[in-house]
């Protein structure tokens, strides 16, 4: 999985490109870790390009909702594709993990 | 005997490489059974690459000879069958085998439940150092 990202005015987009399982999941870590290290700790994880994700890569999102709040701020999750959707819905962690349409929206009320 | 209509495997190493190759051989199912609905294939390859997951996890070997991993998925007329094994592996510890979904600021603990609401039927078997896992969904 390719991860890359953008700082903006008003947060961080961090976009996936792949499979967010348990290979990937210690990477996506690291790059929010390194943007909220940096001083965004609004992070926005752009999934439109993820077409897989398992319970590593749940918990590597969770992990980063954490680092984000820690310091201030906040994680959300936009472009969800079906089968993460699914793994969202069944582990209920769609709750706590809001998914907006686009990386644009997901701070667009704040 | 059951119908096989496409039939994928992989067989090497448990480690991270694994999980890559189990996944082409999933979508490279797909392409030779391409009646099988979206959310069959969608759920049927989560439930796999967690139980493979699990296995490169938490799998350890009993002896000297590193744990492999078996892969064997199945596409029959009105089921999805997988057999997922670890070999020359010790049985695994009873924490590892938690089915219910843990608390929403957990980091990890969710594959087995996962799995069970992913697919039919779960079942486990250990026999000569191996540990399996075989997984139905039926369509």
């Amino acid at each position: 999985m390719q991860f890359s990202y953008e700082v903006n005015d008003s947060y961080a987009e961090v976009k996936g490109v792949g499979r967010l399982n348990m290979v990937a999941a210690p990477k996506l870590r690291e790059v929010v870790a390194e943007v909220v290290a940096a001083g965004s700790s609004r992070v926005v994880v752009n999934l439109a390009e993820t077409d897989f994700m398992d319970s590593s890569g749940l918990g590597a999102l969770i992990g980063c909702l954490k680092a984000a709040r820690q310091a201030g701020g906040d994680l959300r999750i936009a472009g969800v594709q079906p089968q993460v959707r699914m793994v969202l819905e069944l582990t209920n962690m769609d709750r706590v993990l809001t998914a907006y349409p686009t990386a644009e929206a997901a701070f667009g009320d704040d | 005997m059951t119908e096989v209509i496409a039939h994928r495997g992989f067989h090497g190493p448990s480690n991270e490489e694994a999980i890559e190759a189990i996944h082409n051989e999933l979508d490279a199912l797909w392409d030779d059974a391409s009646f099988v609905p979206d959310m069959d294939r969608m759920t049927f390859a989560t439930a796999v690459i967690e139980a493979a997951a699990n296995i490169v996890q938490h799998a350890l070997p009993v002896a000297e000879k590193p744990v492999e991993i078996d892969v064997d998925i199945s596409v029959q007329p009105t089921r999805l069958v997988a057999r997922v094994s670890a070999h020359h592996a010790r049985e695994p510890f009873a924490d590892d085998m938690q089915a219910s979904m843990p608390d929403s600021e957990a980091e990890s603990g969710r594959g087995l439940a996962l799995i069970e609401a992913l697919v039919t039927t779960v079942t486990f078997e250990r026999q000569d150092g191996t540990n399996t896992w075989i997984l139905t969904r039926d369509t």
